[in-house]
């Protein structure tokens, strides 16, 4: 075993120990125990930062991959099944290295955050026990190599974000949002439970290694159609987790959850798992599933970004701004922007933990305000989260100089070149409700910063019977019960819940990932992480020749001339070779550029480059059109926010509403469940009921007719029986006189009947 | 006449039948225990008379030899039958075989 596997299984195993403490022995332990999940997390951390150092920075190897597995379940040949082997194991490549850094540093800044953050709470020990089992869950389906690894820590990932976002159980709100997080992700683990089974069903194992191969060596069996079903069946679980139209009612209201908690689930794990997924089975996704995956992609970011323009709660905005930026992520994957997507992944992992955490700091400060409409000049008070705050949200919006521009302008240069592969059209759509996102990002982060942090402050403007119902719907302090009510003052938070803050907005910087601040194919990671060849790859003659007949002149002149495209005839696979300028077509295998099987990809992965600049131009004028317009709105306000909401009222309640899809689903799936269960009831109990209560009276009828004949016949007979020898017995009693004599008068009586009987017979 | 005049078997066993009526009759008639003992010699008596006319006119002498065994029986079974008596007096202070019906049912 590699010695990068067991430091994992270390890490691995760590969380869990953490929560196993926690969970039993928190009361006995000083604090309630919880340096111990921070020091566990912070070992776990230590640990995964020296697996990233020795695959990322000192192998630095795109193909890098080691794996290890042990049989875990042998059933040998199950009938009708075949051989039934499930393995567990463990894979860790550049991904898994850069995930489990990722993971850790976050969960550990999380704990740190929330040991000031949740002080006081009446279950703060347990709080920190299930922190543990949620990042051990994430670390499992991180590390795990084969899909029913994945599918176990999948579930125990849903398990625990029901146990973090129902949190503050004794809040009816955050009872039904833990419920409505679990039923919504399960309804995606359905389908992703029957894709695996497609899969199994064909190759008899679960090893995402093996079914690729088995894929590759073109064994499915079935038709394309399955393999394009199995694709989005498993991808569902990518809805159902990650927050995708239309599953993504639950991540919006799992905000009852603890503030920190939202920063650990809604930023940096369960909401990337599924992203994460994806990516694991991106080599197997069909054309027809990446466009599914695309669009749904395309409709979520635009979908929520509309809905955060409206909303007012300070962390309202921030879900529905995840749920925009997995739509970016997933939209990514979808056009095939493989490495830009899963950078997106982990610089919006930073920044959106920076700001639920700053966020978090905001509402500590005052006093579990959430309303932005009642917030305003916290600039003054809290200069650290301020200054972090603006950071992040720079970052989120896409401007040059952050993190998010690099992720987000490669994922919109990754659409456009998808579109332009793809014959436009429709397709085109795609970036275009990308850029239009972009925008709207912009915006509503704008009017954030502006609300929350300049102007005065405008918490005496709230209504005050208002204040008070709003007070408590809010109001976790009631929960924890501490005794800042009191004090009216807002403060900036305490150090431990700073460092935090200060470490993700460092992280939100371009220097982390890209020495150059316009490119983030420059940086580290997006060559760490190169798209994979397709396992599935359609073979399309005509695509391949277009591209080899064009090699994008047109592109070579705006891309640096590092990017070189090998365009043998036709039939040769496309090799293309990044960083090493002036290489020569036959070079590019050596020295380690990879090789396209599939044209298709090669294409859009080529055009992409090919548009990074044009992304560029148009993101950042929409991310200037969208900070203007704010600042149009909300700074000089030219336009007044009100009249304008009044002007478009439909539109604006359809945004603040949130495209009334709670309605939709309340009125389609909730009440048809309510009539069908209504249905089902009258059924059971007219119909079911009626079966078994007239079994039962048919059995009493019998019962009673058993007992009828118990009682008169078979009673009769015995008490006739009875009766008789009774009577008899009766009768013949009176012989027995106990007289000698009488008994001498029978015995000659019988003699003398006896000789009357024999001689009688005799004569006859 | 001459079947009247010379005695023949009718006649013994004539005797024979009068003697065990009258034994019967004592047997269940009288109360005294000690005369119902009587009754029962006089039936023993009669069966021997039978025995002795049978041997008489069969020729045999096993007709001798069981009247000998019932004498030596009745002999004995006169010994304790007395001896009942005595101690069914002793319980009883009374020899009535009427009243002695402790046995009833």
């Amino acid at each position: 075993m590699h010695s990068l596997i067991q430091l994992s299984i270390v890490v691995l195993l760590l969380p869990l120990l953490s929560f196993v403490i926690l969970i039993f022995f928190n009361r006995r332990l000083p604090r309630r125990g919880d340096f111990i999940g921070v020091g566990i997390l912070g070992t776990a951390f230590g640990i995964s930062a020296y697996i990233f150092w020795s695959v990322i920075v000192q192998t630095y190897d795109p193909a890098f991959r080691i794996a290890w597995d042990f049989t875990w379940i042998d059933l040998g040949n199950v009938p009708g099944v075949g051989p039934l082997q499930i393995k567990m194991g463990i894979v860790i490549d550049n991904l898994t290295a850069i995930m489990l850094a990722m993971v850790t540093l976050i969960s550990l800044l999380v704990h740190l955050y929330s040991t000031g953050y949740m002080a006081g709470d009446k279950n703060y020990g347990r709080y920190f026990a299930f922190l543990g089992i949620f990042t051990f869950s994430m670390l499992g389906i991180v590390l795990s190599d084969n899909l029913f690894a994945i599918y176990i820590f999948w579930e125990l990932v849903g398990l625990s974000s029901y146990l973090l976002i129902g949190f503050f159980f004794e809040k009816d709100s955050a009872a039904d949002a833990q419920k409505k997080a679990f039923l919504a992700n399960r309804v995606g683990d359905i389908g992703m439970w029957l894709g695996i089974l497609i899969l199994y069903s064909q190759f008899h194992t679960f090893s995402f290694e093996q079914i690729y191969a088995n894929l590759a060596a073109g064994k499915f069996a079935l038709s394309n159609a399955w393999l394009t079903a199995a694709g989005i069946l498993l991808f569902m679980g990518c809805v159902g987790k990650s927050a995708q139209f239309p599953l993504h009612i639950w991540l919006p209201d799992a905000m009852e959850g603890p503030t920190p908690v939202s920063a650990l689930i809604h930023a940096a794990t369960m909401v990337a798992a599924g992203v994460y997924f994806v990516a694991r089975i991106f080599v197997m996704l069909t054309p027809d599933a990446l466009h599914v995956i695309a669009f749904i992609g395309a409709c979520t970011a635009f979908m929520a970004a509309t809905i955060a323009i409206t909303q007012n709660d300070i962390k309202r905005v921030l879900a529905y701004s995840t749920v925009s930026q997995l739509g970016y992520m997933v939209l990514g994957l979808g056009v095939g922007a493989y490495s830009a997507s899963l950078f997106h992944l982990v610089t919006h992992a930073f920044f959106k933990a920076c700001l639920f955490l700053g966020s978090g700091a905001i509402i500590h400060a005052m006093h579990h305000e959430q309303d932005m409409r009642w917030m305003g000049g916290l600039r003054k008070h809290m200069p650290w989260t301020f200054a972090t705050f603006t950071l992040a949200t720079l970052a989120l919006a896409g401007l040059p100089l952050t993190s998010g521009f690099l992720s987000k302008d490669a994922i919109l240069a990754g659409a456009i070149g998808f579109a332009k592969v793809e014959g436009g059209g429709i397709f085109y759509l795609i970036p275009v409700l990308g850029f239009f996102s972009a925008m709207l990002t912009a915006f509503y982060m704008g009017r954030q910063i502006w609300l929350v942090f300049f102007g005065e402050s405008r918490t005496h403007l709230k209504p005050a019977d208002n204040h008070h119902a709003d007070h408590h719907a809010h109001d976790n302090h009631a929960v924890h019960g501490d005794d800042h009510h009191a004090d009216h003052g807002v403060h900036e938070v305490s150090w431990n819940m700073r460092a935090p803050l200060v470490i993700l907005a460092a992280l939100s910087v371009f220097a982390v990932y890209s020495p150059d601040p316009l490119d983030g194919a420059k940086g580290w990671f997006m060559k760490m992480i190169p798209t994979p060849a397709t396992v599935v790859g359609e073979a399309n003659p005509q695509k391949g020749a277009l591209l080899a007949a064009t090699p994008a002149p047109h592109l070579a002149g705006i891309v640096s001339p590092s990017e070189v495209v090998a365009s043998h005839p036709a039939a040769e696979p496309v090799a293309e070779e990044h960083g090493v300028a002036s290489a020569a077509a036959g070079h590019g295998e050596e020295k380690g550029g990879h090789v396209y099987s599939d044209p298709r990809q090669a294409e859009i992965v080529h055009a992409g480059h090919a548009a990074h600049y044009t992304a560029i131009y148009i993101s950042s004028i929409m991310v200037v059109l969208g900070i203007g317009m704010a600042f149009v709105v909300y700074v000089f306000r030219i336009i007044d926010p009100e009249k304008t909401a009044q002007a478009i009222r439909p539109l604006y309640l359809f945004s603040l509403n949130k495209w009334y899809w709670d309605e939709i689903y309340e009125a389609t799936f909730i009440k048809g469940s309510i009539v069908l269960s209504k249905i089902l009831s009258w059924f059971d109990t007219n119909v079911v009921d009626g079966i078994v209560n007239g079994v039962a009276l048919l059995v009493r009828k019998f019962a009673f007719a058993n007992n009828s004949f118990d009682k008169y016949v078979v009673d009769g007979m015995v008490n006739f029986t009875a009766f008789t020898v009774n009577t008899t017995g009766a009768v013949l009693r009176k012989l027995q006189t106990g007289k000698v004599q009488t008994y001498v008068a029978m015995l000659i009586l019988a003699i003398f009947g006896y000789f009357v009987f024999y001689f009688t017979r005799l004569i006859y | 006449m001459e079947q009247l005049t010379t005695i023949g078997l009718n006649h013994y066993l004539t005797i024979s039948a009068i003697l065990l009526s009258l034994g019967l009759f004592a047997v269940m008639t009288r109360k005294n225990a000690i005369v119902v003992l009587m009754g029962v010699e006089l039936i023993l008596n009669a069966a021997n008379i039978n025995f002795l006319a049978f041997s008489k006119y069969n020729g045999g002498m096993e007709g001798v030899m069981f009247a000998l065994f019932v004498i030596v029986i009745a002999a004995a079974e006169a010994a304790i039958a007395l001896a009942i008596v005595i101690n069914i007096f002793k319980i009883f202070k009374s020899v009535d075989v009427s009243s002695i019906d402790s046995m009833k049912e």
